[in-house]
């Protein structure tokens, strides 16, 4: 396997929410193969720190966390109740398994309703009726405790051509394209600073990239994320094609010159890309790097990815692979300076 | 056993495409029986034992598991796809699906961030699924797949405590414990029959007891369990944990009713099935031929047909117990 696909494999496999840092400890120290690197105080945030010939700061940015459930019952007979982080589609649910991370992590299995108990068709209004069986019956209390981390029970695995699947690709594909891009930089004469921003807590209202950019203060900003892939429940209209390239982000909340500046280098050096267009807010770190202190000139780049938000995500690694060509080039000729 | 349930489960076999599980099987059982195959790929043993029992004794367990079969391939490289054998649709969306035990697929889900209110509370139509295996086009699709190709649902087998979480435990249990009985049981001749397509309407019993034409069977099985958090006792079905279950009627078959008391008061741990509900390979056993009589023994499994069922290690050994002392029992019957 590639660099790319490798490290995209082990940080699908890691988890990172809250008091679980597994994959967020395995991208700091990615990370500190290349650059200074420097550990938030209190969440899952870190930043590598490339320094260039000028004063001029572009940060780049991507969250490490993922959506997750956090436990807020256990009954006697070891059914949890859970509550979600982030935005998880109910009917994706039914009988899929997850890691319990309690005193010791534990394999459960959200219920799925018998036929016979229906009154009708099955109606996904409330995650409170989706029960998690711990399969550990009155035993679930010593192991489980309120607020605990529950995520996806799933590995990575290959698709047929350059394509993969896993869950949390959304964003550890981000993550995994800042590491590449560090790796590519190391060693090379920087015309500005270069800082790696991963961060906390975007799936519950980029809450990470907040205090992240203002530590940072920098001039400029690229957030890389994920975007919807097309598929047959997805139109052209609401997402990008899988497998065509980087989505450059075209958006009022961005800054038209680094998007202007982002289409020029892909197009000058025949990277593959596609314009992903918003009538305002991105639904991404870039929303609040790009009001952070005094301002921040954003720019946004976006790995087409398919079932978002369930541990069937699916992306194409020449996507991250075009991500990374564009974001070398850009940094090399001086960013939006 | 829980070696061999684990191998038995790893194993993909949807019904008609069995041959994986049935060589597993022969490998398992060749120094302890004679077998044969028949047309419809029944893998039928005879062991003989110390003693000829009073009535010829069959015992069933079936190969086959639910999954999907290919129907046709998108021009945009998507498989569309029909289940075989009863998969709710709620167990299908955003699953990872592998074929031919070798290309991995998903089941796409459209993201919830795109769905409507409305859209996120039904469940989609069977018929707007379909597996991405990261196909571009048709023609890159069909460098891996073809129509008709079979997948199932993936699960890795897991054990926690003195539950098992997998996939096919319907019905891999009945083939390790029969497995286990043709290695350990000699008391009587009998006949054991690990039996095809009973996901799809219970062919391969059909045939296979036609062939053996026995006088009593047992068929060992895996049955709902609906023992949820919530769920009143009545409604229970099974209590994984509480030992086997014995049936008394579902809907295939009315059971027995001297093998269901015989089997309820033996003394050995087992619950009384407090649903007539699904249904067996008995539904074809009990008439084939002038009739045969049958006792079901079914481990409970919760999320039964779906890509992680649970049951309870310690059902599965009393199924093997209440098995043997069926077969004793049925050897030892005389007429009356």
């Amino acid at each position: 396997m590639s660099f790319i696909k490798d490290t995209l494999c082990d940080l699908s496999n890691l988890d990172a929410v809250k008091s679980v840092d597994e994959a967020s400890r395995y991208a700091y120290q990615k990370l500190c193969e290349y650059c200074e690197c420097k550990k938030s105080k209190n969440n899952l945030s870190f930043s590598g720190v490339m320094k260039g010939e000028s004063d001029y700061t572009l940060m780049l940015d991507a969250h490490i966390d993922q959506v997750s459930f956090t436990v807020t019952n256990v009954d006697d007979e070891g059914f949890l109740t859970v509550a979600n982080c982030g935005g998880i589609d109910l009917r994706t649910l039914p009988s899929k398994t997850v890691i319990i991370h309690g005193k010791e992590k534990v394999v459960g299995v959200f219920i799925s309703t018998p036929v016979h108990l229906l009154k009708c068709e099955p109606e996904f209004e409330n995650i409170q009726d989706l029960k998690i069986d711990t399969c550990l019956g009155k035993k679930a209390k010593e192991i489980i405790s309120l607020g605990d981390v529950v995520t996806f029970n799933q590995d990575f695995k290959e698709l047929i051509g350059n394509r993969v699947t896993g869950k949390s690709l959304d964003d550890r594909a981000g993550v995994t394209a800042l590491i590449e891009v560090a790796r590519r930089l190391y060693g090379k004469k920087l015309p500005i600073n270069v800082v790696f921003s991963i961060v906390d807590a975007e799936e519950l209202g980029m809450r990470g990239a907040i205090p992240a950019t203002f530590d940072i203060a920098p001039d400029e900003a690229i957030a890389v994320d994920v975007t919807f892939a097309t598929a047959p429940d997805v139109s052209e209209n609401e997402g990008g094609y899988l497998s065509k390239g980087v989505m450059i982000g075209v958006s009022p909340v961005l800054d038209s010159c680094v998007t202007d500046k982002l289409n020029t280098i892909a197009f000058d050096n025949r990277i593959p890309f596609q314009n992903e267009v918003m009538g305002g807010r991105t639904g991404t770190d870039s929303d609040v790097i790009s009001v952070s202190g005094m301002g921040v000139k954003t720019g946004l780049l976006s790995i087409p990815l398919r079932n978002m938000h369930t541990d069937c995500e699916v992306v194409d690694i020449a996507d991250i692979e075009s991500v990374c060509d564009l974001l070398e080039q850009y940094i090399l000729s001086g960013g939006a300076k | 056993m829980i070696k061999l349930l684990e191998n038995l489960c790893k194993i993909d076999a949807t019904s008609g495409d069995e041959k994986g599980v049935r060589d597993f099987i022969i490998n398992e059982i060749k120094d302890y029986c004679e077998y044969k195959t028949d047309n419809l790929g029944n893998l039928i043993c005879f062991k003989k034992g110390k003693n000829t029992p009073n009535r010829k004794i069959m015992l069933d367990a079936h190969t086959d598991e639910v999954g999907l079969i290919i129907k046709s391939i998108t021009k945009d490289g998507f498989l569309k796809f029909e289940c075989v054998g009863g998969i709710d649709t709620s167990v299908l969306v955003a699953r990872r699906v592998l074929i031919n035990e070798s290309v991995y697929g998903v089941i796409g889900s459209k993201p919830v961030h795109l769905s409507s209110e409305d859209e996120r509370k039904k469940l989609p139509k069977k018929d707007n699924l379909y597996i991405d295996i990261g196909a571009l086009s048709r023609e890159e699709a069909e460098n891996y797949v073809s129509i008709g190709d079979r997948a199932v649902m993936c699960s890795n087998f897991t054990v926690n405590g003195d539950k098992i979480i997998s996939k096919a435990l319907d019905d891999r249990i009945g083939c390790a414990v029969l497995i286990d009985i043709i290695k350990t049981y000699d008391n009587y001749d009998f006949y054991a029959v690990f039996s095809t397509r009973e996901e799809i309407g219970a062919m391969g019993a059909k045939t296979a007891t036609f062939s053996i034409n026995p006088d009593s069977a047992v068929i060992l099985e895996g049955t709902t369990a609906s023992d949820l958090s919530g769920v009143p006792d009545d409604k229970r079905v099974t209590v994984v944990g509480g030992g086997v279950a014995v049936s008394f009627m579902d809907r295939g078959a009315v059971y027995d009713k001297k093998y269901y008391n015989e089997a309820i008061n033996s003394g050995l741990k087992c619950q009384t099935k407090t649903a007539v509900s699904g249904g067996n390979n008995s539904q074809v056993i009990q008439i084939s031929r002038g009739g045969v009589r049958t006792v079901a023994l079914s481990v409970p499994c919760r999320y039964i047909h779906s890509s992680n069922s649970v049951a309870d290690i310690n059902d599965i050994r009393s199924s093997k117990e209440l098995a043997v002392y069926m077969m004793d029992f049925m050897a030892k019957e005389t007429d009356d």
